[in-house]
């Protein structure tokens, strides 16, 4: 069946496309949205388009991006066409997401109040763990109830010629991203209200509730049964402050700074207009080292002092727990399928993206000579900063990047390129594939919870694999479909 | 039974801030550590403010001290009052060939104690010195550890006040002189610029009385925390040395903890609120106690 | 509430208040001086100056008492953190700092009054339509005023807007009748109504007023009303009474009076048995200085009973590395 319309000359480019398959037919699960668009006409889409610029901007969305001078803020490009995972598939997804996590949380624990029997049952060395930034000895012997040290865990996932899910990278300090989730589904729905009747979307919006339960089942033991939750900001000049802002929002729980929570004989209160009140658990989104400037930098004024005493006291639970940092590093992350087989007996149902340990004189020396073919990537950096993508590298660059692996090769990791799968992706007045990958989040009080979908990520420019917002990344509104079963129970979203 | 020293060690810190300070909160490691050399009898710490402390082992085993002081106040005096037993320790009894310090497993076990650190970040001149020295003490480690002892010794001249914390290490051999902390830093930075794992200990020393130059029992010897510095040495363990006195590390010594370099092990590290600023002092006393005594407390 | 936030609110609510009777002040002044002598006109800038304790500061800057130094002193002088144009951006970072706490029209209201007065030329503003300029600012204020009071919850965290507005106005409409009643003492004229006529339309009450005393021509009527009028919006009494009403569901249920609450009581009832024609005979001048002092003391301990909590944080590291100078 030919596409037509919007989809006139549509080319899946010999990628793995999400709604197209190679033969040009629209997938099964796709089916109606792709007979939804074609009937929608170029002058249909830019009002779709203005409509749904309107939303984001009275939601006042925005990110801020920094160039010269003060930051700008603009809004987050959404991509009008969804992306739709079926039921089964998301189901292999859940179950692979929930054991990674577990192990990551297994592994943190035995790291910092267990003995550290991964390191000593030889499955990944101490020299690793010693050398990892994102280890904080500062943290060792702080326990967090049920161990949920990852509290919330954004697992980056993206799809390979074959189809098949790979982790990319884990993101176990603060990963952001959930309040475009969250507002890409609220935009959608009055953007393309239609198409919703065709499908039957689970629905994301309780992330709010469901965030607040996990982190008061973390409050210590002893607490008030209604503890108080708060969440700590670095402040309105964050460029995710709008995030922090929001969940708090969506939790009913106040938004604090550093200066507003004061630690008194190992106790955590905040500055209220009534005197003092205290605060059993905080959703932190402000990095480790900035956190207590009696145990990390003593410059940090965004922190609050004592509060790692408050803490290793068990009067207040710090979420997600400090020192996550050493299992999301990138040199690390080679280890998680070694690190689930050890902790949960099972194979990885997720598998890894390949790739190479530099430190490995063998694996440096082959990687060296296929630079050109390879993504380098720091270990400790996030959002792709100081990435290199060897295909669309200069010499210089590669050159640049070959120095900098040999005078630190702990620092960085390669891996193979990743042939992203393509999503139809509304270009001026047509689609056209573009690359895309997905960043569900896990939530872990005391069970683990999927959000079903996630955020995806969409590569904008023409060809490009690099979907970070702060590098020109769009995202779309992502529905995951309920089962079959589910479609007498439950309700439209 | 195995020879016994007691020594009751109090260790004073007061900051005295020209303004008031609302609030502060501190860490303090002053504790002496219960090993294999030492036993601590007791220890108790106080502050004025009254604070209430908490107490807990951090990841290089130290007992930490922490409190906070959340009144206004110009003065914040600390102290920590130990008594501990200490023992003599044993002659090293191996002779390891520097090829074992390449092992991978020996070379993991200790990784901690490998890499540079802030205080301890070689360049290219102290690693070929270290070689230099290693290379007249041929294929034995322990012979090459005591030799960059002596070396670490040699090179720094005893200067009170000559440096602060936080000053690079090369600069400290260049200048050859400094205190305690610089012996032990660039003692450490000399081991592992040559692959010997090597760490910081902080610690108290009993030192000969000032005016007579003798050890007298009884006497209350006034004196700072101390620094020196210890080796890994492949099939043995810790080989601990003191190069600021040329010592090897006895019943002399008290370790209060070790780390990768003095950030590891501060005696005091805090923060505070308000617009004072600090003057600190910080002292140790140490007694000895006598033969008698230690006989009578043997018996009972 | 976080303390940070309501002390936030109430600078946002002093700032914005402060910024539209500057603006009204200056107005005033401006246009009663068309007519006057060139030393009258020294005389009354720097009337204004001191009733707004700018006297001092503008004295420094060695710049002449003129209304183009003045005003642009006034208006958009960047050392002046009572200027117009700081206090507005005083009111943004306020805003913008308890942002969750109000809505988002109060804060476009509030960002975008920023953003358009500082994409002004404000001294050309100045020179050539100050009337313009100030009725711009004074008609953005209450824009602002008006979306508050349309959109925020009436929560603590408005009480505490409020209480900054009030008293802020509270102490503007004090000064803006001092500054009046200096300029008619200078220049000879108590009982020119016309005078008192612009001071009423500069409080945005000459309707009001006329409604109230019909044909009166009798300057302390004027006066009255702009300090006890129950029903007008910028009177003192009203002002404080707003005020103190607002304290009052701060502390709802609490069996005691607060001290602000007492402060304020106590400030309010000398105002509201107070006998006008007395008052005008009298000396105008030290009442409504009591008046000011009053408000202040009122301000100075709602600071302490609701942000004394709200500590900037200075945080300092023990210098790390004393105590080890003289390290063994």
């Amino acid at each position: 069946m030919a596409l037509s319309g919007l989809f006139e000359g549509y080319d899946p480019g010999g990628f793995f496309d999400e709604a197209v398959t190679s033969e040009g037919a629209p997938r099964d699960h796709y089916e109606a949205l792709v007979r939804r668009l074609e009937g929608l006409t170029p002058h249909h889409l830019a009002e779709r388009e203005r409509v749904r610029d309107a939303a984001f901007r009275s939601a006042g969305i925005t990110f801020t991006v920094y160039g010269e001078g003060e930051g700008i803020e603009r809004t987050f490009p959404m991509d009008l066409v969804p992306r739709i995972i079926p039921a089964g598939e998301w189901e292999h997804l859940e179950e692979g997401l929930i054991q990674r996590v577990t192990a990551l949380n297994r592994f943190l624990d035995d790291l910092y109040v267990g003995d550290k029997a991964v390191i000593k049952d030889g499955i990944v060395p101490q020299w690793l763990i010693s050398s990892s930034d994102g280890f904080q000895r500062a943290a060792h012997g702080i326990s967090v109830p049920h161990g949920a040290r990852c509290l919330v865990a954004g697992i980056d996932l993206v799809r390979d010629a074959e189809g098949t899910y790979r982790v990319l990278e884990d993101n176990l300090r603060n990963p952001s991203g959930v309040s475009y989730v969250l507002e890409n589904r609220a935009a959608m729905t009055r953007v393309l209200p239609r198409v919703f009747d065709d499908h039957l979307v689970r629905p994301v919006d309780h992330y709010g509730p469901s965030l607040l339960n996990a982190l008061r089942r973390v409050s210590p033991a002893g607490a008030d049964p209604e503890p108080t939750v708060v969440v700590l900001t670095p402040g309105v000049f964050n460029s995710a402050y709008f995030e922090h802002a929001f969940l708090a929002r969506q939790m009913g729980v106040e938004l604090v700074e550093g200066r507003d929570l004061v630690v008194d004989d190992h106790v955590v209160s905040m500055r209220t207009t009534h005197g003092l009140k205290r605060v059993d658990v905080i959703y932190r989104r402000i990095d480790d080292s900035f956190l207590d400037p009696v145990v990390f930098r003593s410059d940090s004024i965004l922190g609050v002092p004592g509060v790692m005493s408050a803490a290793r006291a068990g009067n207040v639970t710090i979420a997600n727990a400090v020192g996550n940092g050493v299992a999301d590093d990138k040199a690390v992350y080679a280890y998680v399928p070694d690190i689930i087989r050890y902790y949960l007996g099972a194979e990885p149902i997720l598998p890894n993206v390949p790739t190479y340990l530099l430190w490995d004189a063998d694996q440096r020396r082959h990687v060296l000579d296929r630079m050109d073919e390879l993504v380098v990537k720091p270990v400790a950096e996030s959002g792709g900063y100081g990435m290199l993508i060897g295909p669309s590298a200069t010499d210089a660059e590669i050159a640049a990047m070959c120095r900098r692996v040999e005078a630190d090769p702990r620092g960085y990791i390669a891996q193979e390129v990743v042939a992203l799968s393509r999503h139809p992706t509304l270009v001026d007045d047509h689609l056209e594939g573009r690359h895309i990958d997905l960043r569900p989040f896990v939530l872990c009080g005391d069970r683990v919870e999927v959000i079903p979908g996630g955020l995806t990520r969409v590569a904008l420019r023409k060809g490009s694999l690099v979907v970070n917002s702060s590098q020109g990344g769009g995202s779309k509104d992502t529905w995951v479909l309920a089962s079959p079963e589910a479609r007498t129970s439950r309700g439209r979203p | 039974m195995m020879p016994v020293t007691r020594y009751d060690v109090v260790y004073r810190t007061s900051i005295h801030y020209d303004d008031i300070v609302r609030a502060s909160q501190n860490e303090l490691r002053a504790c002496p550590a219960s090993d294999d050399h030492q036993q601590v009898v007791a220890y108790r710490t106080t502050t004025h403010p009254a604070s209430r402390v908490l107490t807990y082992q951090d990841y290089f085993g130290t007992r930490v001290d922490t409190f906070g002081v959340r009144e206004p106040h110009v003065l914040l005096e600390i102290s920590a009052e130990a008594s501990v037993e200490t023992f003599p320790r044993a002659l090293v009894t191996v002779s390891p060939r520097v090829a074992e310090l390449r092992s991978p497993s020996f070379r993991d076990r200790y990784a901690e104690y490998l890499g540079r650190t802030g205080h301890t970040a070689w360049d290219d001149d102290m690693a070929e010195a270290a070689r230099r020295v290693a290379a007249i003490s041929g294929d034995d480690v322990v012979g090459i550890v005591l030799a960059l002892h002596r070396f670490a010794h040699t090179s720094l001249r005893y200067t009170p006040g000559a440096t602060y914390i936080g000053v690079d290490v090369n600069e400290v051999l260049a200048k050859a002189q400094g205190v305690c902390q610089d012996y032990a830093h660039l003692a450490v930075a000399l081991c592992r610029s040559i692959d010997i794992p090597a760490r910081y200990v902080s610690g108290y020393f009993f030192a000969a009385s000032e005016s007579t130059g003798e050890e007298v029992d009884g006497d209350v010897v006034s004196v700072q925390t101390h620094a020196w510095f210890e080796a890994a040495i492949p099939g043995w363990g810790w080989l601990a040395l003191d190069p600021t006195n040329a010592l090897q590390v006895g019943p002399r010594h008290i370790t209060i903890g070790h780390g990768r370099d003095y950030d590891d092990v501060p005696p005091i590290r805090g923060v505070y609120s308000g617009g004072g600023r600090p003057n600190t002092q910080a002292g140790v006393e140490i007694r000895r106690q006598t033969a008698v005594a230690q006989q009578l407390q043997a018996q009972q | 509430m976080l303390a940070r936030h309501a002390e936030s609110l109430f600078w946002a609510g002093r700032s914005i208040e402060r910024a539209e009777s500057t603006a009204r002040m200056l107005d005033v002044t401006y246009h009663g001086l068309l007519e006057a002598m060139p030393w009258e006109a020294e005389r009354s800038w720097m009337d204004l100056l001191k009733v707004l304790w700018l006297d001092r500061p503008f004295a420094e800057l060695e710049r002449g008492v003129r209304a183009a130094t003045v005003s642009e002193f006034l208006v958009f002088d960047p050392d002046n953190p009572g200027a117009i144009l700081s206090s507005v951006g005083q009111a943004r970072e306020n805003s913008r700092a308890a942002r969750e706490l109000i809505s988002s029209e109060l804060w476009e209201a509030v960002n975008s009054f920023h953003l358009e007065l500082r994409s002004r030329n404000l001294r050309a503003d100045v020179e050539a339509r100050p009337h313009e300029l100030y009725g711009f600012v004074k008609r953005s204020c209450q824009m602002i005023a008006g979306v508050a009071g349309e959109t925020m919850p009436r929560d603590d965290g408005w009480r505490f807007l409020m209480l900054g507005w009030m008293l802020e106005r509270a102490e503007m409409t004090c000064r803006l009748l001092d500054v009046r009643y200096s300029q008619l003492v200078t220049a000879g004229a108590t009982g020119g109504f016309h005078h008192w006529l612009q001071t009423l339309k500069s409080a945005s009450g000459s309707e009001a007023f006329r409604r109230r005393y019909r044909a009166s021509m009798d300057p302390a009527d004027v006066v009255e009303f702009l300090l006890l009028s129950r029903t007008f919006p910028r009177s003192v009494l009203f002002c404080l009474a707003s005020a103190e009403n607002g304290l009052a569901r701060l502390e709802a249920g609490r069996p005691t009076l607060t001290r602000p609450q007492r402060l304020l009581g106590r400030t309010r009832s000398d105002l509201e048995f107070l006998d006008s024609h007395e008052l005008l005979e009298g000396d105008l001048h030290v009442f409504l200085d009591q008046m000011l002092n009053g408000v202040r003391q009122v301000a100075e301990s709602v600071a302490l009973q609701y942000f004394r909590n709200a500590q900037e944080h200075d945080i300092h590291a023990l210098d790390p590395y004393g105590p080890v100078l003289e390290l063994g």
